[in-house]
C-alpha cells in the first residue's frame, strides 16, 4: 500500500510573526517547522504502515525550496521518501492552488491512502483535504479521530460527534484528514534523526506536475488577505478583593457560568 | 570558522529539548524528593537511541558525533541533572571504554546491549584512599589458574546498583612496572560474579535519582580475558575517558546553568515589588546578563573541546577549561537564581533550590576544580 502524508510548513507557534506589505506573512527559515497538526498526520502514516507490512509512506509537501529541512525532520520521525513541490510561481498560492498542486502530485506519486492534518497552525483555513479531493475526483473522509484500513480496500473512520461518533466508509484510494485525537505523535528517535538525511527527497517543479504556472500562485488567488489585527491578549477578567463577601460572589459567578 | 550546527546536530538538540521539557522537568521535584532511580524514563530513553548516542550503529548506537551527545546531555540536563548524569556515567564512563578499547568480541558482548539502552554500566575509580589521586588505587588483582582474584574497595560509584545494571568495569593493580609504578589494569566484573558485593546506594545532598554506591571485592573471581583492551593500560585508558567525560560534564553543567537561569528570567519578570516587576531593578538585569554570558561562553567551551577531540587534535586542557569554567558557572548561576528568587528560593516548591543543591557535586565529579586547574597548569 502506497501512502502519503501531506504536511505543511509553518512558522513555529512560538515565533514572531509579521506580515508584508501584500498582507502575506513572512516566513523566516530559522522559524520554520512542519505544521504542528501535521505531526499527527505522519504518525497515522507510520501506524499505519506499521499495520500493513510492505507499505511505503512518501512525505509530500508543497513550499519554499528550503522546506527540504521541515522534510527531514518529518522523515527523522519515520517514512521511506519526501518529495517538495517547489517553484518560484508557487509564491502567494490560496488554498484552492495549494490543493490543485497536491492533486497533481499526488496523482504522480501514486497513493491508495492520503492523509493530512484538520488544519494548518498558520492559516487554520481547514479547506485543502477536501479542494484536493475535489480536483481528484476522489472521497474525503475529514476529521478521522480514528481509522481502520480493512483489507486493501476500504478505509473506515470515526469522527467525534455531540455524542459519541460517526463512522464513515470510502473505498480505497481515498483521502483522510486526522484530528489530534487519533494518536500520540512520536518523538524522532536518534537513529531516525541521523537515517533521515540518506533517505531520498525528490524535488518536482510544476513543469514537473504538468501544472500551468498561471493556474497556481499569487495571480490565481481567488483569497485575498485585506488587512490583519493583532488578537488582543487583555482578558477581561474580574477581580473581586477583601474578605466582604467575595466568595459569595465568586460562587455565585460560577452558578451562573453553570459551573457549579 | 562555522558555528552553525549540523542539521543533525539541531534535530538532536530539538528533539532531546522538547522530551526534556515534556517528560523529565514536570517529574524532577517528585524524583529528588523520593531519590527513586526513574526506569520508566531511563527505558524511554533507551528506545529513542539516547543512552547510545557516539556508537556506530553496527554496535547498537545511533552513528552520532561526539558533540551531538554533548548537545543532548546538555538538553536532558536542563531537564534534570539527576537524569543527565545517569545518562553521562552509562556512555561516557560505561560504555565508551568498551568502544575505545574493547576487542571485536567484547563490543559485541558488552558495547552493543549498553548502546541499546538494554543496560546500564558503571565504571569504578574511585577508592576511599584514592580520589584525586586517582592512581593510588589499592584496589588489586592477581592472575591465578586462569581468573583474576579481585580485593579491594570502591566508593561512590554511579550507576551501579540499578535494576538495570549489568556490570562494572574497575581499575585494579596487576603488579609493578619495571620503572617501579603500579601495573594498572581495566578489569570487567559483571553484576553477579561471587565475591563482588554492591553496597547500599548512599543518601546525598544533590544527583538525588541517580545511583551512586560503595562496592567491595572479595576474592571476586573474573575470567582472564575479562581485561579490557591490555594488561598495564588502564591508567592511560582512564585518563582518556575523563578527558571524554571532562567535556560531557562540561555540558551538562551548561544545561544546568541554563535552567537555573530561565526560572530566575521567568520570575523576575513575574516577581512584583516596589509596585513593579524586579526585573526592571538594574541590579537584576545585571545578574541575569552576566549568567546569561557565562553560559554562553562555557557553552562555546564544551563545544570547542569536543569540536577537537572530533578533528583528532589534543584537548585534555580545554576539556578541563570546559569542565571548570561549565561547573562553577553553574555554581554561580543556581546561586543567582536562588537570589534572585529571595526567600522563596530557599523552600523546596521552586526548582532553583534544587538546582543549588545539584550544582555542587559538578565542582567535585570527574575530577574536582582544584583538579581541573592543576590539569590547564601542566599544560601552559
Ligand atoms: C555523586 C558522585 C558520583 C560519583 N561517581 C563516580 C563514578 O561513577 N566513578 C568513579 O570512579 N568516581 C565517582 N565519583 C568520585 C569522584 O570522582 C571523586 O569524589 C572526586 O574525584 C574527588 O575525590 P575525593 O572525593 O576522594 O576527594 P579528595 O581527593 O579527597 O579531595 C578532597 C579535597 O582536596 C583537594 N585536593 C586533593 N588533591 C589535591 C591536589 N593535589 N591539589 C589541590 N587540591 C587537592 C580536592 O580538590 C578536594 O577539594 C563520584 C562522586 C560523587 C560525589
Amino acid at each position: 500500500m502506497n501512502i502519503v502524508a501531506c504536511i505543511k510548513e509553518t512558522p513555529s507557534t512560538t515565533a514572531e510573526k509579521s506580515f508584508g506589505p501584500d498582507m502575506r506573512l513572512e516566513r523566516r527559515k530559522e522559524d520554520a517547522i512542519p505544521n504542528p497538526f501535521d505531526e499527527y498526520t505522519i504518525e497515522e502514516a507510520l501506524r499505519q504502515q506499521e499495520k500493513h507490512a510492505g507499505s511505503t509512506v512518501t512525505i509530500l509537501c508543497m513550499g519554499p525550496a528550503t522546506a527540504t529541512d521541515t522534510l527531514r525532520k518529518a522523515l527523522a520521525m519515520g517514512g521511506d521518501r519526501a518529495v517538495l513541490v517547489s517553484d518560484s510561481a508557487l509564491a502567494g498560492s490560496d488554498a484552492i492552488g495549494t490543493a490543485r498542486v497536491l492533486a497533481a502530485a499526488l496523482q504522480k506519486i501514486g497513493f491508495d491512502l492520503a492523509l493530512f492534518g484538520s488544519a494548518a497552525a498558520d492559516a487554520y483555513g481547514g479547506v485543502v483535504p477536501s479542494a484536493t479531493a475535489e480536483f481528484l475526483g476522489l472521497p474525503l473522509l475529514s476529521y478521522a479521530s480514528k481509522l481502520d484500513l480493512s483489507g486493501d480496500s476500504t478505509a473506515r473512520i470515526q469522527r467525534a460527534a455531540e455524542i459519541g461518533y460517526n463512522e464513515a466508509e470510502a473505498p480505497l484510494p481515498a483521502l483522510v484528514s486526522v484530528v489530534k485525537s487519533i494518536n500520540e505523535p512520536r518523538y524522532p528517535s536518534m537513529k531516525g534523526i541521523m537515517a533521515s538525511k540518506k533517505k531520498p527527497l525528490d524535488t518536482f517543479s510544476l513543469a514537473d506536475l504538468g501544472l500551468d504556472p498561471s493556474s497556481v500562485g499569487g495571480a490565481a488567488a481567488r483569497e485575498r488577505a485585506i488587512s490583519s489585527e493583532k488578537v488582543s491578549t487583555q482578558r477581561k477578567g474580574e477581580m473581586y478583593q477583601g474578605n466582604e463577601g467575595a466568595a459569595d460572589r465568586v460562587v455565585a459567578f460560577l452558578i451562573e457560568q453553570k459551573v457549579l | 570558522m562555522d558555528f552553525t550546527l549540523s542539521a543533525e546536530q539541531q534535530m538532536i538538540r530539538d528533539m532531546c529539548r522538547e522530551f526534556a521539557e515534556a517528560e523529565i522537568k514536570p517529574r524532577a521535584e517528585e524524583m529528588d524528593r523520593g531519590a527513586a532511580f526513574p526506569y520508566d524514563l531511563i527505558h524511554k530513553m533507551a528506545d529513542l537511541g539516547l543512552l547510545g548516542l557516539p556508537f556506530p550503529e553496527e554496535f547498537g548506537g545511533a552513528g552520532a558525533d561526539f558533540l551531538s551527545y554533548c548537545i543532548a546531555l546538555e538538553e536532558i540536563g536542563r531537564g534534570d541533572a539527576s537524569v543527565g548524569i545517569t545518562m553521562e556515567a552509562h556512555t561516557s564512563l560505561g560504555a565508551t571504554p568498551f568502544f575505545l578499547y574493547g576487542t571485536e568480541e567484547q563490543k559485541h558482548e558488552y558495547l552493543v546491549p549498553l548502546a541499546r539502552g538494554e543496560q546500564l554500566w558503571a565504571f569504578g575509580l574511585t577508592e576511599p584512599g584514592a580520589g584525586s589521586d586517582s592512581g593510588g588505587t589499592q584496589t588489586h588483582a592477581e592472575l591465578r589458574g586462569g581468573a583474576w582474584h579481585i580485593n579491594g574497595a570502591k566508593n561512590f560509584i554511579t550507576n551501579a546498583g540499578t535494576e538495570m545494571t549489568g556490570g562494572v568495569t574497575i581499575t585494579a593493580v596487576t603488579g609493578m612496572q619495571a620503572d617501579g609504578h603500579k601495573e594498572i589494569t581495566n578489569l570487567i566484573v559483571p553484576k553477579g560474579t561471587p565475591g563482588y558485593i554492591i553496597g547500599n546506594a548512599y543518601h546525598k545532598m544533590g544527583w538525588r535519582a541517580s545511583d551512586t554506591r560503595p562496592l567491595s571485592f572479595e576474592d571476586c573471581r573474573v575470567p582472564e580475558g575479562n581485561v579490557l583492551g591490555r594488561r598495564g593500560d588502564g591508567f592511560r585508558q582512564f585518563m582518556h575517558i575523563l578527558d571524554l567525560g571532562r567535556v560531557a560534564i562540561g555540558a551538562l553543567s551548561v544545561g544546568l546553568a541554563q535552567a537555573a537561569f530561565d526560572e530566575a528570567r521567568t520570575y523576575a519578570g513575574e516577581r512584583q515589588q516596589f509596585g513593579k516587576p524586579i526585573a526592571t531593578f538594574q541590579a537584576i538585569q545585571f545578574k541575569l546578563a552576566d549568567m546569561a554570558m557565562e553560559i554562553e561562553l562555557a557553552r562555546l567551551m564544551y563545544y570547542k573541546a569536543a569540536w577537537l577531540h572530533m578533528q583528532g587534535q589534543p584537548f585534555t586542557k580545554e576539556a578541563s577549561m570546559a569542565k571548570l569554567f561549565a561547573s562553577e558557572t553553574a555554581k554561580r548561576a543556581a546561586d543567582q537564581a536562588v537570589q534572585i528568587h529571595g526567600g522563596y528560593g530557599f523552600m523546596d516548591e521552586y526548582p532553583v533550590s534544587r538546582f543549588w543543591r545539584n550544582v555542587k557535586v559538578h565542582e567535585i565529579g570527574e575530577g574536582t576544580s582544584e583538579v581541573q586547574r592543576a590539569i590547564i597548569a601542566k599544560h601552559l
